[in-house]
């Protein structure tokens, strides 16, 4: 049940109707059952697995804080984390490792390959359980008592496929001090909704037909022109795409009265590669920051160290994305980007001011962000090479956007400068009726002329 | 600061959605439903062949006096209005053609709501059908959604709900109630290639108005023909004249094929809209005449068409609708006067225009 269909659209509002009808002590029993009922709606078989994660997971926060510090302690911990890691590991890197196992042994890549369909969501509700764990580990969090609210927690539809990945704290402090939201609440949680639609279905489909036109089939489109083309419509494709089904996720969050963090500040703004990180997949970067990079040692260790540590955060975000060379090299090209952006600038902060030298470099962020993007989109390393080849060497060709989609990607970013500089949307969303009804209306209008409808795309992140 | 920040209000998030939806609409009456768009559509787009075929027709009634008549089809009512208007001396009528390539009596409908809201501007209205008989074909003609494309410009909010339960097929009713409530959607991908060449799209589209009367009323047919073709009814085999691959796969597909069950489909489609084109000169001094068509150049066998219902013929008995002799123009169903499997060629159309304007002209005396 994809957020952009008229069946979710109604799951949605009986959902809220429900919601608001039913007495306060009840409600949460009714978000955990539509939320298992729209994963059931994907697969009914993998709601044991995340029942079971949740059932671990739970158990282990309450068996943590109850154990004192110490090995002991230390051990609930590691078999939390083993089973997260062991069934993700399982459903998503063992065909990965399986392939590359049998070439190393000389064998056929297909020898030890399994028939293994990968669980919607599973590394963004694993990640979310984990941290729960780790913070209950460092005490940081109390562990949850009430299984339906951790089941809650993990499940909650609106962020269960794609995120953002949400904190244990946070989601806990609005399910227990529910309260309803406010008018401005309400009001900006519609314009999200309306905002993430129109963003996938208007600019991210549009762009996904020429991107999936270009790499389903890149040999057929040879020449640069058709290389950038492609890269160029992906990669606003998939800003369009994940922040969009972020910002349905946030609104529809709002509606029910919880509040879910920012995953985007509009990325293609960014005047470096460290400030793209902090405006990309923000509650994953964050994650990674957290869990991971801090723990290695951070930047607390000298340059080297640090360098390792990036190095290290990024190859394992890449290949959270998915189990394959591509995004292994993906993670990498990140790590270095940040690496050498670290060693040119040392330990000054990044700098954020508009000012002449701004468009050249944020031209330059976005322009290398292009070639990372080659390697998530293209279908395997050979396809990559391929497209980097056309992209920097491919000699002339018929470029695959149409005019129009120039018109939209100006569209765009004359509505992210509005919204970095002057906070257009931020203004918008909390203005009096009738600038906030034209707002509406002018992306609803924009839905109209630019969606694409009669066809399904997919989200991009439900795949991971 | 260029927006001024208020408390929100209780009921905020409800009128703002409300009057954000009626912003909606307002934008798409302005841009849709105003003639603004409708006039800049792609003249070879099917919505775009519609629209400059209703203006054609508009902007030539008043050169007309009372004696006008008018024809509505689809791409088989091929015939020469000017070889028609020839015989206006003896027959005392002029011939108009409002035919659409594709379209069906829902189209032909909207086309003369808009083109006649008198209801008195024509002396005749001439629909050529293919049968006076109602027979269900391959598909149901009921829930074709080209319809939908070719009188997207047409639909007034008042036709969202009869127009979006004339179709049986849930998807379907789904599409033609989102295409007549947001025109947008259907104009979509013509706004994309305006937007892509705006100046192009002006350009040709002022072009093809100066041009579309004398084009059209000009035009000759090709004068191929498919002699050579010969349908075994018995063996359902066909030989066909050399190198002629368009007419074998046509044939193929849609001239040698075994009577499909019947439905009812087609009957009361042709009732519905019809009935419905009927009831609009009902009381009117315009007189309705049906013909049938030249049926191809080897129509198929008596045996083979499977005739349960007949919907034309019990129309003939109402006031002011005319069924003209369905035998007239069999003559013309020779391969010689054909171009492909149901098309005549110019021969066939030369001899079709003198035919008709003389059969006309006897009916309405």
């Amino acid at each position: 049940m994809l957020f952009n269909t008229t069946q979710f659209l109604v799951f949605l509002v009986v959902v809220l109707a429900l919601f608001y009808g039913l007495p306060k002590s009840l409600r949460k029993y009714l978000l955990l059952a539509a939320s298992y009922y729209f994963y059931a709606t994907w697969n009914v078989k993998f709601l044991a697995l995340l029942l079971t994660l949740t059932a671990i997971d739970y158990a282990s926060g309450l068996w943590l804080e109850r154990v004192p510090a110490g090995r002991r302690r230390k051990a609930v911990l590691i078999f939390s984390l083993a089973a997260n890691l062991g069934f993700l590991g399982f459903f998503k890197y063992y065909n990965f490792l399986a392939g590359n196992l049998a070439l190393g042994l000389g064998r056929p890549s297909n020898s030890f390959l399994l028939d293994i369909v990968l669980p919607l969501g599973i590394s963004f509700h694993t990640f979310q359980s984990m941290s729960y764990v780790v913070d209950v580990y460092r005490g940081q969090q109390r562990a949850v008592r009430n299984p339906v609210d951790y089941a809650l927690f993990i499940c909650f539809f609106p962020q269960l496929v794609a995120g953002p990945i949400v904190r244990a704290r946070d989601f806990f402090r609005d399910l227990w001090a529910w309260q309803p939201p406010t008018s401005a609440e309400v009001s900006r949680g519609i314009f999200l909704i309306v905002l993430g639609l129109t963003k996938k279905m208007a600019f991210a489909d549009q762009f996904a037909k020429v991107a999936n036109g270009y790499f389903g089939g890149a040999a057929a489109h040879p020449g640069a022109p058709a290389a950038l083309s492609g890269i160029f419509a992906f990669a606003l494709q998939i800003y369009f795409d994940f922040s969009g089904y972020t910002d349905m996720a946030i609104g529809m969050a709002k509606l029910l009265g919880f509040h879910f963090p920012i995953n985007f500040r509009r990325p293609y703004l960014a005047a470096s590669i460290t400030d793209f990180w902090r405006r990309w997949h923000i509650s994953l970067s964050s994650w990674l920051r957290d869990y991971l990079y801090i723990p290695l040692g951070g930047s607390r260790g000298g340059n080297l160290a640090t360098y390792r540590n990036l190095m290290l955060t990024m190859l394992l975000g890449g290949l959270w994305h998915g189990a394959s060379w591509n995004f292994l090299i993906w993670g990498g090209y990140q790590g270095v980007l940040l690496s050498i952006e670290r060693l040119i600038r040392g330990d000054r902060p990044t700098s954020d001011v508009w000012d002449w030298s701004y468009p050249p470099r944020a031209l330059l962020t976005f322009c290398l962000a292009l070639i990372g993007w080659v390697f998530f989109r293209a279908a395997d390393l050979h396809q990559s090479r391929q497209v980097l080849g056309q992209m920097f060497a491919g000699g002339q060709g018929a470029l695959l956007l149409e005019p129009w989609h120039f018109g939209l990607a100006g569209l765009a970013l004359i509505l992210s400068i509005g919204e970095e500089r002057w906070e257009w949307f931020e203004r918008a969303a909390r203005a009096p009726v009738p600038v906030y009804a034209a707002a509406l209306a002018a992306m609803l209008f924009c839905l109209e002329t630019f969606a694409v409808l009669d066809a399904a795309i997919p989200f991009i992140y439900f795949q991971f | 600061m260029w927006l001024p920040c208020m408390q929100p209000r209780r009921g905020r998030a409800l009128w703002g959605l409300v009057f954000g939806l009626a912003g909606l609409f307002s934008l798409d009456a302005a841009i849709f439903r105003s003639g603004l768009y409708t006039s800049i559509l792609e003249p070879e787009s099917s919505a775009g062949t519609f629209e400059l075929i209703l203006r054609r027709e508009r902007n030539a009634q008043p050169w007309y006096g009372k004696n006008l008549v008018v024809t509505l089809g689809d791409s088989r009512f091929a015939y020469y209005p000017r070889v028609a208007n020839e015989h206006t001396a003896e027959t005392g009528l002029a011939f108009r053609q409002a035919g659409v390539a594709g379209t069906d009596a829902r189209t032909w409908y909207y086309m003369l709501r808009d083109l006649d809201p008198t209801h008195d501007r024509y002396k005749a209205v001439v629909i050529g059908v293919d049968d006076y008989d109602d027979e269900d074909g391959a598909y149901d003609i009921g829930d074709d959604l080209a319809t939908l494309h070719y009188v997207a410009g047409r639909l007034r909010w008042t036709d969202v709900a009869p127009f979006t339960l004339s179709f049986s097929d849930p998807a379907a009713r789904f599409q033609a109630l989102r295409g007549s409530l947001f025109k947008g959607t259907v104009f979509q991908r013509d706004l994309l290639a305006f937007l892509s060449h705006p100046q192009k799209r002006l350009a040709n589209v002022e072009f093809v108005n100066g041009g579309y009367e004398e084009w059209t009323y000009g035009y000759h047919e090709t004068t191929q023909n498919v002699v050579g073709l010969k349908i075994d009814w018995e063996r359902f085999t066909a030989e066909f004249p050399p190198g002629n691959d368009q007419l074998r796969d046509e044939v193929a597909r849609f001239i040698l094929y075994r009577p499909y069950p019947q439905t009812g489909r087609r009957a009361a489609f042709r009732r519905k809209w019809f009935g419905q084109l009927l009831d609009y000169y009902s009381g009117s001094p315009t007189m309705v005449v049906f013909v049938r068509l030249p049926r191809g150049p080897q129509p198929r066998p008596e045996n083979l068409v499977r005739k349960v219902t007949h919907t034309i013929r019990d129309f003939g008995a109402r006031p002011g609708v005319v069924l003209a002799n369905e035998h007239a123009f069999e003559s013309l169903e020779h391969p010689e006067l054909f171009r492909d499997g149901f098309h005549l060629n110019d021969e066939g159309c030369t001899r079709l225009s003198e035919m008709l304007a003389r059969e006309i002209s006897g009916l309405l005396k």
